[in-house]
Protein backbone atom coordinates (compact mmCIF):
# COMPACT_ATOMS: atom_id res chain seq x y z
CA UNK A 1 0.00 0.00 0.00
CA UNK A 2 1.60 3.29 -0.92
CA UNK A 3 1.68 5.65 1.63
CA UNK A 4 2.77 8.72 0.39
CA UNK A 5 1.08 11.36 0.00
CA UNK A 6 0.22 12.55 -3.61
CA UNK A 7 1.77 16.48 -4.44
CA UNK A 8 -1.98 17.35 -4.82
CA UNK A 9 -3.40 16.18 -1.38
CA UNK A 10 0.16 17.97 0.32
CA UNK A 11 -0.58 21.54 -1.22
CA UNK A 12 -4.32 20.91 -0.03
CA UNK A 13 -2.97 20.65 3.00
CA UNK A 14 -0.52 23.30 3.57
CA UNK A 15 -3.51 25.75 2.26
CA UNK A 16 -5.90 24.53 4.86
CA UNK A 17 -3.36 24.92 7.51
CA UNK A 18 -2.40 27.93 6.33
CA UNK A 19 -5.67 29.25 6.52
CA UNK A 20 -6.24 27.59 10.16
CA UNK A 21 -3.72 29.63 11.01
CA UNK A 22 -5.18 33.05 9.57
CA UNK A 23 -8.31 32.67 11.41
CA UNK A 24 -9.39 35.54 13.29
CA UNK A 25 -8.54 35.47 16.91
CA UNK A 26 -11.95 36.55 17.55
CA UNK A 27 -13.00 32.94 16.21
CA UNK A 28 -10.76 31.18 18.67
CA UNK A 29 -11.76 29.12 21.74
CA UNK A 30 -11.90 31.31 24.95
CA UNK A 31 -8.60 31.42 26.36
CA UNK A 32 -8.20 29.79 29.84
CA UNK A 33 -6.04 31.29 32.80
CA UNK A 34 -2.03 30.33 32.78
CA UNK A 35 -2.56 26.42 34.19
CA UNK A 36 -1.50 26.37 38.26
CA UNK A 37 -1.58 29.83 38.81
CA UNK A 38 -5.20 29.45 40.42
CA UNK A 39 -3.81 26.23 42.38
CA UNK A 40 0.03 28.62 42.65
CA UNK A 41 -2.68 31.47 44.60
CA UNK A 42 -3.10 29.68 47.80
CA UNK A 43 0.83 30.28 48.31
CA UNK A 44 0.22 33.84 48.31
CA UNK A 45 -1.00 34.70 51.70
CA UNK A 46 1.90 33.54 53.48
CA UNK A 47 4.49 34.37 50.06
CA UNK A 48 3.48 37.29 48.21
CA UNK A 49 1.26 37.78 45.47
CA UNK A 50 2.95 35.78 42.90
CA UNK A 51 5.17 34.62 45.44
CA UNK A 52 6.91 37.54 45.17
CA UNK A 53 6.92 38.71 48.80
CA UNK A 54 6.51 39.96 51.45
CA UNK A 55 6.20 37.35 53.38
CA UNK A 56 7.86 33.80 54.41
CA UNK A 57 10.62 32.87 51.55
CA UNK A 58 9.70 33.99 47.88
CA UNK A 59 8.87 31.60 45.63
CA UNK A 60 9.17 33.31 42.25
CA UNK A 61 11.27 32.82 40.00
CA UNK A 62 12.59 29.13 41.67
CA UNK A 63 13.67 25.96 39.55
CA UNK A 64 10.31 24.35 38.87
CA UNK A 65 12.04 20.88 39.96
CA UNK A 66 12.96 22.10 43.28
CA UNK A 67 9.98 23.51 44.86
CA UNK A 68 8.13 20.24 43.40
CA UNK A 69 11.21 18.51 45.53
CA UNK A 70 10.24 20.56 48.22
CA UNK A 71 7.05 20.65 48.42
CA UNK A 72 7.14 16.58 48.02
CA UNK A 73 9.40 16.56 50.81
CA UNK A 74 7.20 18.26 53.07
CA UNK A 75 4.17 16.11 52.36
CA UNK A 76 6.40 12.76 53.07
CA UNK A 77 7.41 14.45 56.73
CA UNK A 78 11.07 14.49 55.83
CA UNK A 79 10.81 18.47 56.76
CA UNK A 80 9.33 18.06 60.39
CA UNK A 81 5.57 18.46 61.07
CA UNK A 82 5.38 22.17 60.91
CA UNK A 83 2.39 24.16 59.15
CA UNK A 84 3.81 23.81 55.44
CA UNK A 85 4.18 20.02 55.81
CA UNK A 86 0.77 19.61 56.78
CA UNK A 87 0.13 22.54 53.95
CA UNK A 88 1.32 20.13 51.47
CA UNK A 89 -0.31 16.98 52.39
CA UNK A 90 -3.49 19.29 50.80
CA UNK A 91 -2.15 18.47 47.34
CA UNK A 92 -2.42 15.91 44.82
CA UNK A 93 1.09 15.34 42.95
CA UNK A 94 -0.25 16.41 39.44
CA UNK A 95 -1.12 19.98 42.06
CA UNK A 96 2.16 20.36 43.68
CA UNK A 97 3.76 20.09 40.10
CA UNK A 98 1.70 22.38 38.12
CA UNK A 99 1.80 25.09 40.94
CA UNK A 100 5.19 24.36 40.85
CA UNK A 101 5.78 25.03 37.20
CA UNK A 102 3.60 28.59 37.39
CA UNK A 103 5.37 29.78 40.12
CA UNK A 104 8.45 29.31 38.43
CA UNK A 105 7.55 31.63 35.38
CA UNK A 106 6.99 34.18 37.86
CA UNK A 107 9.87 37.04 38.46
CA UNK B 1 -15.18 66.72 41.62
CA UNK B 2 -16.35 65.37 44.97
CA UNK B 3 -17.45 61.83 45.11
CA UNK B 4 -20.28 62.13 47.24
CA UNK B 5 -21.34 65.44 45.36
CA UNK B 6 -21.42 63.87 41.93
CA UNK B 7 -23.14 60.60 43.33
CA UNK B 8 -25.86 62.82 44.84
CA UNK B 9 -26.46 64.83 41.89
CA UNK B 10 -26.63 61.70 40.09
CA UNK B 11 -29.50 60.65 42.14
CA UNK B 12 -31.03 63.76 41.85
CA UNK B 13 -31.57 63.23 38.39
CA UNK B 14 -33.11 59.91 38.99
CA UNK B 15 -29.92 58.43 36.53
CA UNK B 16 -29.55 54.79 36.17
CA UNK B 17 -25.30 55.05 35.85
CA UNK B 18 -22.92 51.76 34.98
CA UNK B 19 -20.48 51.75 37.79
CA UNK B 20 -17.62 52.83 35.60
CA UNK B 21 -19.11 55.86 34.64
CA UNK B 22 -19.73 57.34 37.54
CA UNK B 23 -16.55 58.91 38.85
CA UNK B 24 -14.79 58.50 35.03
CA UNK B 25 -13.88 62.19 35.40
CA UNK B 26 -12.23 62.29 39.16
CA UNK B 27 -10.95 58.63 38.67
CA UNK B 28 -8.91 60.18 35.26
CA UNK B 29 -7.61 62.85 37.42
CA UNK B 30 -5.83 61.09 40.27
CA UNK B 31 -5.02 58.57 38.00
CA UNK B 32 -2.72 60.93 36.33
CA UNK B 33 -1.59 62.66 39.37
CA UNK B 34 -0.66 58.78 41.04
CA UNK B 35 0.43 57.22 38.03
CA UNK B 36 2.82 60.23 37.29
CA UNK B 37 4.49 60.56 40.65
CA UNK B 38 4.41 57.53 42.33
CA UNK B 39 7.13 54.46 41.88
CA UNK B 40 5.86 50.82 43.12
CA UNK B 41 7.95 51.48 46.01
CA UNK B 42 5.89 54.32 47.26
CA UNK B 43 2.63 52.34 47.19
CA UNK B 44 4.33 50.37 49.69
CA UNK B 45 3.30 47.38 47.27
CA UNK B 46 6.20 44.65 45.93
CA UNK B 47 3.92 43.41 43.90
CA UNK B 48 2.17 46.90 42.28
CA UNK B 49 1.35 45.53 38.54
CA UNK B 50 2.68 47.35 35.58
CA UNK B 51 0.74 49.18 32.68
CA UNK B 52 -2.79 49.00 32.17
CA UNK B 53 -3.89 47.45 35.34
CA UNK B 54 -3.11 50.11 37.40
CA UNK B 55 -5.95 52.36 35.64
CA UNK B 56 -9.37 51.26 35.27
CA UNK B 57 -10.06 50.48 31.81
CA UNK B 58 -11.19 52.78 29.36
CA UNK B 59 -13.34 50.09 27.37
CA UNK B 60 -14.42 47.61 29.70
CA UNK B 61 -15.24 44.01 28.57
CA UNK B 62 -17.22 43.73 31.88
CA UNK B 63 -18.18 45.60 34.94
CA UNK B 64 -18.08 44.37 38.49
CA UNK B 65 -19.70 45.68 41.87
CA UNK B 66 -17.99 44.45 45.24
CA UNK B 67 -19.92 45.34 48.21
CA UNK B 68 -17.70 45.38 51.54
CA UNK B 69 -13.83 45.87 52.00
CA UNK B 70 -13.28 43.48 54.27
CA UNK B 71 -10.67 40.62 53.75
CA UNK B 72 -12.53 38.94 51.02
CA UNK B 73 -13.96 42.24 49.37
CA UNK B 74 -10.71 43.72 49.19
CA UNK B 75 -9.09 40.32 47.68
CA UNK B 76 -11.46 40.04 45.07
CA UNK B 77 -11.29 43.57 44.12
CA UNK B 78 -7.67 43.13 43.94
CA UNK B 79 -7.21 39.87 41.65
CA UNK B 80 -10.35 40.90 39.31
CA UNK B 81 -8.21 43.56 37.93
CA UNK B 82 -4.75 41.84 38.04
CA UNK B 83 -6.20 38.34 36.36
CA UNK B 84 -9.22 39.71 34.56
CA UNK B 85 -9.20 41.19 30.55
CA UNK B 86 -10.39 44.84 30.96
CA UNK B 87 -12.63 43.95 33.72
CA UNK B 88 -13.86 47.41 35.69
CA UNK B 89 -14.06 47.25 38.96
CA UNK B 90 -16.28 49.50 41.88
CA UNK B 91 -15.60 48.73 45.16
CA UNK B 92 -18.51 49.96 47.60
CA UNK B 93 -16.89 50.21 51.03
CA UNK B 94 -18.76 52.24 54.28
CA UNK B 95 -15.43 52.77 55.99
CA UNK B 96 -12.74 54.83 54.36
CA UNK B 97 -10.14 52.15 56.14
CA UNK B 98 -10.27 48.79 57.25
CA UNK B 99 -9.98 47.20 60.98
CA UNK B 100 -8.60 44.22 61.12
CA UNK B 101 -10.23 41.54 62.66
CA UNK B 102 -7.23 39.49 62.92
CA UNK B 103 -4.59 40.19 65.88
CA UNK B 104 -7.07 42.36 67.50
CA UNK B 105 -8.00 40.53 70.74
CA UNK B 106 -3.75 41.50 70.87
CA UNK B 107 -5.37 44.90 71.39
CA UNK B 108 -6.94 44.05 74.57
CA UNK B 109 -3.84 42.99 76.10
CA UNK B 110 -1.83 46.61 75.11
CA UNK B 111 0.13 44.19 72.86
CA UNK B 112 -0.99 45.80 69.79
CA UNK B 113 -2.71 49.41 68.85
CA UNK B 114 -5.84 49.90 67.08
CA UNK B 115 -3.41 52.02 64.38
CA UNK B 116 -1.18 49.42 63.80
CA UNK B 117 -4.19 47.36 62.45
CA UNK B 118 -5.47 49.35 59.73
CA UNK B 119 -5.72 49.19 56.63
CA UNK B 120 -6.39 51.45 53.50
CA UNK B 121 -7.74 50.98 50.21
CA UNK B 122 -5.44 53.45 48.31
CA UNK B 123 -3.13 50.82 46.91
CA UNK B 124 -5.98 49.01 45.29
CA UNK B 125 -7.16 52.48 43.54
CA UNK B 126 -3.50 53.61 42.62
CA UNK B 127 -1.77 50.41 41.83
CA UNK B 128 -4.98 48.23 40.98
CA UNK B 129 -7.48 50.28 39.14
CA UNK B 130 -10.31 49.43 41.18
CA UNK B 131 -12.70 52.54 42.04
CA UNK B 132 -14.11 53.28 45.31
CA UNK B 133 -17.19 54.56 46.51
CA UNK B 134 -17.47 55.71 49.96
CA UNK B 135 -20.52 54.52 50.67
CA UNK B 136 -23.52 52.31 52.04
CA UNK B 137 -25.63 49.78 49.88
CA UNK B 138 -29.14 49.84 51.16
CA UNK B 139 -30.66 47.61 48.09
CA UNK B 140 -29.35 45.40 45.87
CA UNK B 141 -31.32 44.20 42.66
CA UNK B 142 -30.03 40.26 42.25
CA UNK B 143 -32.15 40.38 38.61
CA UNK B 144 -30.91 43.77 36.72
CA UNK B 145 -27.38 43.32 38.94
CA UNK B 146 -27.47 46.52 40.44
CA UNK B 147 -27.71 48.22 43.31
CA UNK B 148 -28.41 51.53 45.34
CA UNK B 149 -26.77 53.42 47.73
CA UNK B 150 -27.76 55.14 50.60
CA UNK B 151 -27.60 58.68 48.71
CA UNK B 152 -30.34 57.27 46.52
CA UNK B 153 -27.75 56.17 43.48
CA UNK B 154 -28.27 53.61 41.44
CA UNK B 155 -24.87 51.98 40.21
CA UNK B 156 -25.05 49.02 37.79
CA UNK B 157 -22.52 45.97 36.72
CA UNK B 158 -22.49 42.58 35.09
CA UNK B 159 -22.00 40.60 37.90
CA UNK B 160 -22.54 41.81 41.62
CA UNK B 161 -19.94 40.25 44.42
CA UNK B 162 -20.64 40.85 47.88
CA UNK B 163 -18.50 40.62 50.54
CA UNK B 164 -20.29 42.07 53.29
CA UNK B 165 -19.74 40.19 56.56
CA UNK B 166 -21.57 39.08 59.54
CA UNK B 167 -24.78 40.10 61.53
CA UNK B 168 -24.69 39.89 65.47
CA UNK B 169 -28.37 38.70 66.77
CA UNK B 170 -30.24 40.48 69.73
CA UNK B 171 -29.48 39.56 72.80
CA UNK B 172 -32.52 40.08 75.47
CA UNK B 173 -31.71 42.36 78.03
CA UNK B 174 -28.79 43.70 75.61
CA UNK B 175 -30.13 47.18 75.97
CA UNK B 176 -26.78 49.04 76.29
CA UNK B 177 -24.33 46.78 73.74
CA UNK B 178 -21.21 48.65 74.90
CA UNK B 179 -21.83 47.85 79.21
CA UNK B 180 -21.11 44.18 77.25
CA UNK B 181 -18.93 44.54 73.98
CA UNK B 182 -18.52 41.49 71.66
CA UNK B 183 -15.35 43.32 70.57
CA UNK B 184 -15.36 40.95 67.69
CA UNK B 185 -15.77 43.32 64.71
CA UNK B 186 -12.79 45.51 65.71
CA UNK B 187 -13.40 48.80 66.61
CA UNK B 188 -14.87 50.87 69.02
CA UNK B 189 -15.92 48.02 70.80
CA UNK B 190 -12.83 47.11 70.88
CA UNK B 191 -10.55 49.71 72.84
CA UNK B 192 -13.78 49.63 74.99
CA UNK B 193 -13.48 46.22 76.70
CA UNK B 194 -9.40 46.72 77.07
CA UNK B 195 -10.44 49.71 78.98
CA UNK B 196 -12.74 47.43 81.02
CA UNK B 197 -10.43 44.85 81.44
CA UNK B 198 -8.00 47.42 82.39
CA UNK B 199 -9.87 48.62 85.09
CA UNK B 200 -11.32 45.73 86.98
CA UNK B 201 -10.42 44.65 90.06
CA UNK B 202 -7.52 42.46 90.79
CA UNK B 203 -9.84 39.97 92.37
CA UNK B 204 -12.44 40.51 89.56
CA UNK B 205 -14.34 38.16 87.51
CA UNK B 206 -14.53 38.36 83.59
CA UNK B 207 -16.85 36.53 81.82
CA UNK B 208 -16.26 35.58 77.85
CA UNK B 209 -19.31 33.80 76.01
CA UNK B 210 -18.41 31.35 72.60
CA UNK B 211 -21.95 31.79 70.56
CA UNK B 212 -22.67 28.17 69.20
CA UNK B 213 -20.96 27.40 65.50
CA UNK B 214 -20.97 28.84 62.91
CA UNK B 215 -19.56 32.06 63.70
CA UNK B 216 -16.81 34.06 62.70
CA UNK B 217 -12.93 32.90 63.47
CA UNK B 218 -13.58 29.35 65.15
CA UNK B 219 -10.52 29.66 67.40
CA UNK B 220 -10.74 32.91 67.94
CA UNK B 221 -12.52 33.48 71.61
CA UNK B 222 -10.93 30.32 72.60
CA UNK B 223 -7.56 31.86 71.65
CA UNK B 224 -8.94 35.36 73.11
CA UNK B 225 -9.06 33.51 76.79
CA UNK B 226 -6.13 32.20 76.79
CA UNK B 227 -4.56 36.11 75.78
CA UNK B 228 -6.73 37.43 78.74
CA UNK B 229 -5.95 34.64 81.06
CA UNK B 230 -2.16 34.97 80.60
CA UNK B 231 -2.24 38.77 80.69
CA UNK B 232 -4.53 38.36 84.27
CA UNK B 233 -1.71 36.39 85.78
CA UNK B 234 0.77 39.43 85.25
CA UNK B 235 -1.69 42.11 85.99
CA UNK B 236 -4.96 40.87 88.04
CA UNK B 237 -3.69 38.35 89.70
CA UNK B 238 -6.43 37.22 91.85
CA UNK B 239 -8.94 37.60 88.94
CA UNK B 240 -11.30 34.86 87.12
CA UNK B 241 -12.14 34.51 83.83
CA UNK B 242 -15.46 32.26 83.29
CA UNK B 243 -15.92 30.89 79.49
CA UNK B 244 -19.24 30.02 78.72
CA UNK B 245 -19.49 28.20 75.55
CA UNK B 246 -23.02 27.66 73.80
CA UNK B 247 -20.94 24.50 72.08
CA UNK B 248 -21.39 21.22 73.46
CA UNK B 249 -17.10 20.88 73.49
CA UNK B 250 -14.36 23.27 72.75
CA UNK B 251 -15.13 23.02 68.53
CA UNK B 252 -11.27 23.26 67.26
CA UNK B 253 -7.72 22.83 68.10
CA UNK B 254 -9.22 20.55 70.94
CA UNK B 255 -5.46 19.78 71.90
CA UNK B 256 -4.11 22.79 72.60
CA UNK B 257 -7.13 24.88 73.85
CA UNK B 258 -7.60 21.45 76.58
CA UNK B 259 -4.36 21.52 77.62
CA UNK B 260 -4.18 25.52 77.91
CA UNK B 261 -7.73 25.53 79.35
CA UNK B 262 -7.34 22.46 82.36
CA UNK B 263 -3.61 23.01 82.17
CA UNK B 264 -1.34 26.20 81.74
CA UNK B 265 -4.25 28.48 82.51
CA UNK B 266 -6.43 25.89 84.83
CA UNK B 267 -6.23 28.80 87.98
CA UNK B 268 -7.62 31.70 85.96
CA UNK B 269 -10.15 29.79 83.39
CA UNK B 270 -13.36 28.38 84.45
CA UNK B 271 -14.47 26.84 81.15
CA UNK B 272 -17.94 25.83 81.13
CA UNK B 273 -19.68 24.09 77.79
CA UNK B 274 -23.19 23.59 76.75
CA UNK B 275 -23.97 26.61 78.17
CA UNK B 276 -26.74 29.29 76.45
CA UNK B 277 -27.02 32.41 76.82
CA UNK B 278 -31.17 33.25 77.35
CA UNK B 279 -31.14 36.75 78.29
CA UNK B 280 -28.91 39.15 80.30
CA UNK B 281 -29.25 42.41 82.39
CA UNK B 282 -26.71 44.99 81.86
CA UNK B 283 -27.19 46.67 84.74
CA UNK B 284 -26.83 43.92 87.55
CA UNK B 285 -24.02 42.72 84.98
CA UNK B 286 -25.24 39.20 84.91
CA UNK B 287 -25.38 36.76 82.10
CA UNK B 288 -28.97 34.41 82.15
CA UNK B 289 -27.74 30.96 81.05
CA UNK B 290 -29.15 27.58 81.03
CA UNK B 291 -27.10 26.72 84.01
CA UNK B 292 -27.77 29.54 85.86
CA UNK B 293 -27.12 33.30 86.69
CA UNK B 294 -23.34 34.95 86.16
CA UNK B 295 -22.17 37.88 87.37
CA UNK B 296 -19.22 39.54 86.62
CA UNK B 297 -17.17 42.48 86.69
CA UNK B 298 -16.43 42.31 82.57
CA UNK B 299 -18.78 40.79 80.11
CA UNK B 300 -16.82 40.37 76.58
CA UNK B 301 -20.78 38.83 75.11
CA UNK B 302 -20.11 37.15 71.90
CA UNK B 303 -23.65 36.87 70.19
CA UNK B 304 -24.20 33.93 67.49
CA UNK B 305 -23.95 35.61 64.16
CA UNK B 306 -25.73 34.99 60.95
CA UNK B 307 -24.46 36.69 57.02
CA UNK B 308 -25.16 40.64 57.49
CA UNK B 309 -28.54 42.19 56.84
CA UNK B 310 -27.98 43.20 53.27
CA UNK B 311 -28.00 39.16 52.20
CA UNK B 312 -31.21 38.39 53.77
CA UNK B 313 -32.50 41.69 52.48
CA UNK B 314 -31.50 40.90 48.90
CA UNK B 315 -33.85 37.11 49.53
CA UNK B 316 -30.44 35.54 49.62
CA UNK B 317 -29.58 34.06 53.00
CA UNK B 318 -31.69 31.20 54.00
CA UNK B 319 -32.94 29.39 56.99
CA UNK B 320 -29.63 28.33 57.45
CA UNK B 321 -28.93 32.50 58.07
CA UNK B 322 -25.81 32.35 55.49
CA UNK B 323 -26.02 32.66 51.55
CA UNK B 324 -26.16 29.30 49.69
CA UNK B 325 -23.49 29.55 46.72
CA UNK B 326 -21.92 27.43 44.06
CA UNK B 327 -18.56 26.95 45.32
CA UNK B 328 -17.21 26.90 41.52
CA UNK B 329 -17.60 30.63 40.84
CA UNK B 330 -19.37 31.48 44.53
CA UNK B 331 -22.71 32.66 42.82
CA UNK B 332 -25.46 32.82 45.02
CA UNK B 333 -27.46 29.34 44.09
CA UNK B 334 -30.57 31.89 44.26
CA UNK B 335 -29.45 35.16 42.38
CA UNK B 336 -27.26 33.79 39.88
CA UNK B 337 -25.71 36.99 39.09
CA UNK B 338 -24.77 37.75 42.55
CA UNK B 339 -21.39 35.80 44.39
CA UNK B 340 -21.26 35.88 48.11
CA UNK B 341 -17.49 35.30 49.71
CA UNK B 342 -16.14 35.20 52.94
CA UNK B 343 -18.24 34.68 56.03
CA UNK B 344 -21.57 35.72 55.14
CA UNK B 345 -21.72 32.47 52.84
CA UNK B 346 -22.90 28.68 53.86
CA UNK B 347 -19.94 26.69 52.89
CA UNK B 348 -18.24 24.05 54.32
CA UNK B 349 -15.11 25.85 54.81
CA UNK B 350 -14.40 28.10 58.41
CA UNK B 351 -15.37 32.02 58.66
CA UNK B 352 -11.96 33.97 58.77
CA UNK B 353 -10.04 36.35 56.74
CA UNK B 354 -7.04 33.55 55.03
CA UNK B 355 -9.79 31.43 53.92
CA UNK B 356 -11.99 34.25 53.06
CA UNK B 357 -8.49 35.29 50.50
CA UNK B 358 -8.91 32.34 48.70
CA UNK B 359 -12.32 32.20 48.21
CA UNK B 360 -11.81 35.60 46.49
CA UNK B 361 -9.39 34.20 44.45
CA UNK B 362 -11.63 31.62 43.14
CA UNK B 363 -14.43 34.19 42.55
CA UNK B 364 -12.55 36.49 40.66
CA UNK B 365 -10.87 33.42 38.36
CA UNK B 366 -14.32 32.09 37.87
CA UNK B 367 -15.58 35.45 36.87
CA UNK B 368 -12.38 36.40 34.48
CA UNK B 369 -13.03 32.96 32.92
CA UNK B 370 -16.86 33.94 32.53
CA UNK B 371 -16.51 36.88 31.41
CA UNK B 372 -13.77 35.13 28.26
CA UNK B 373 -16.80 33.31 27.44
CA UNK B 374 -15.86 29.80 29.99
CA UNK B 375 -16.30 28.28 32.58
CA UNK B 376 -15.43 28.39 36.04
CA UNK B 377 -12.16 25.95 37.14
CA UNK B 378 -13.77 22.74 38.09
CA UNK B 379 -11.74 21.75 40.65
CA UNK B 380 -10.49 24.55 42.76
CA UNK B 381 -8.63 24.47 46.07
CA UNK B 382 -8.86 26.62 49.10
CA UNK B 383 -6.62 26.87 52.35
CA UNK B 384 -7.17 27.92 55.81
CA UNK B 385 -4.29 28.34 57.94
CA UNK B 386 -3.85 30.94 61.18
CA UNK B 387 -1.86 31.12 64.17
CA UNK B 388 -3.70 31.32 67.80
CA UNK B 389 -2.23 32.99 70.73
CA UNK B 390 -1.46 30.67 73.66
CA UNK B 391 0.35 33.18 75.79
CA UNK B 392 0.85 36.57 74.77
CA UNK B 393 4.53 35.07 73.67
CA UNK B 394 3.40 31.82 72.41
CA UNK B 395 1.40 30.04 69.56
CA UNK B 396 0.15 27.25 68.27
CA UNK B 397 -1.34 26.89 64.51
CA UNK B 398 -4.19 25.42 62.68
CA UNK B 399 -4.57 24.53 59.29
CA UNK B 400 -6.65 22.86 56.55
CA UNK B 401 -6.69 22.28 52.53
CA UNK B 402 -9.98 21.84 50.99
CA UNK B 403 -10.30 20.34 47.58
CA UNK B 404 -13.67 20.42 45.62
CA UNK B 405 -15.63 17.15 45.85
CA UNK B 406 -17.43 17.22 42.73
CA UNK B 407 -20.33 14.33 44.27
CA UNK B 408 -21.23 16.55 47.05
CA UNK B 409 -20.59 19.81 45.17
CA UNK B 410 -18.67 21.01 48.72
CA UNK B 411 -15.10 21.90 49.31
CA UNK B 412 -13.53 18.96 51.35
CA UNK B 413 -11.13 19.35 53.75
CA UNK B 414 -8.25 16.64 53.14
CA UNK B 415 -8.23 14.51 56.25
CA UNK B 416 -4.44 14.54 56.18
CA UNK B 417 -3.85 18.55 56.12
CA UNK B 418 -6.30 19.35 58.63
CA UNK B 419 -3.87 19.81 61.66
CA UNK B 420 -2.98 21.91 64.37
CA UNK B 421 0.50 22.32 65.81
CA UNK B 422 1.60 20.27 69.00
CA UNK B 423 1.80 22.62 71.38
CA UNK B 424 2.37 26.29 71.42
CA UNK B 425 5.93 27.70 70.62
CA UNK B 426 7.40 31.45 70.66
CA UNK B 427 8.73 31.12 66.90
CA UNK B 428 5.24 30.47 66.31
CA UNK B 429 4.37 33.99 67.62
CA UNK B 430 6.76 35.67 65.56
CA UNK B 431 5.90 33.74 62.16
CA UNK B 432 2.29 34.78 63.53
CA UNK B 433 3.29 38.11 62.39
CA UNK B 434 4.75 37.07 59.46
CA UNK B 435 2.01 35.41 58.12
CA UNK B 436 -0.21 38.31 59.25
CA UNK B 437 1.94 40.64 57.38
CA UNK B 438 1.74 38.70 54.08
CA UNK B 439 -1.98 37.68 54.30
CA UNK B 440 -2.72 41.43 54.97
CA UNK B 441 -0.57 42.81 51.91
CA UNK B 442 -1.66 39.80 49.71
CA UNK B 443 -5.55 41.53 50.31
CA UNK B 444 -5.01 44.72 50.44
CA UNK B 445 -1.41 46.11 48.61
Amino acid sequence: MNITPSPRLLRTTVVALATLLAAPLTLAQPSPPPAGRLLASNCFQCHGTNGRGPGFEQLAGKSPNEMYDKLREFQLGKEGDGIMARHAMGYTDAQMRALSLWLSTQR
Amino acid sequence: MDRRHFLMSSAAGGLLLPASHVFADDHRESGHKRSGSRSSSEAGSATAPSGNVATPPAKPKARVIVIGGGMAGATVAKYLRLWGDAVDVTLIERTAQYQSNIMSSLVLTGQRTMASLRFNYDTLQSAYGVRRVVGEVVEVDPVRARVRLASGAWLEADRIVMAPGIAFDSVPGLNDPNRMPHAWQAGAQTTLLAQQLAAMPANGVAVLTIPKAPYRCPPGPYERACLIADWMKARKPRAKLIVLDANPDIVTEVDNFSQAFYGLHAKVIEYRRGVEISSVDTGQMTVYTNGGAVQADVVNLIPSQRAADLAATTGLATAKRFVPVNVLSYASTAAPLVHVIGDASATTQPKAGHIANQEAKVCADALSRIFAGGQPDPAPVTNSACYSTITRSQASWLTATFQYDALSATMKPVAASSAASVGWRSDNFEQMNQWFNALMADSFA
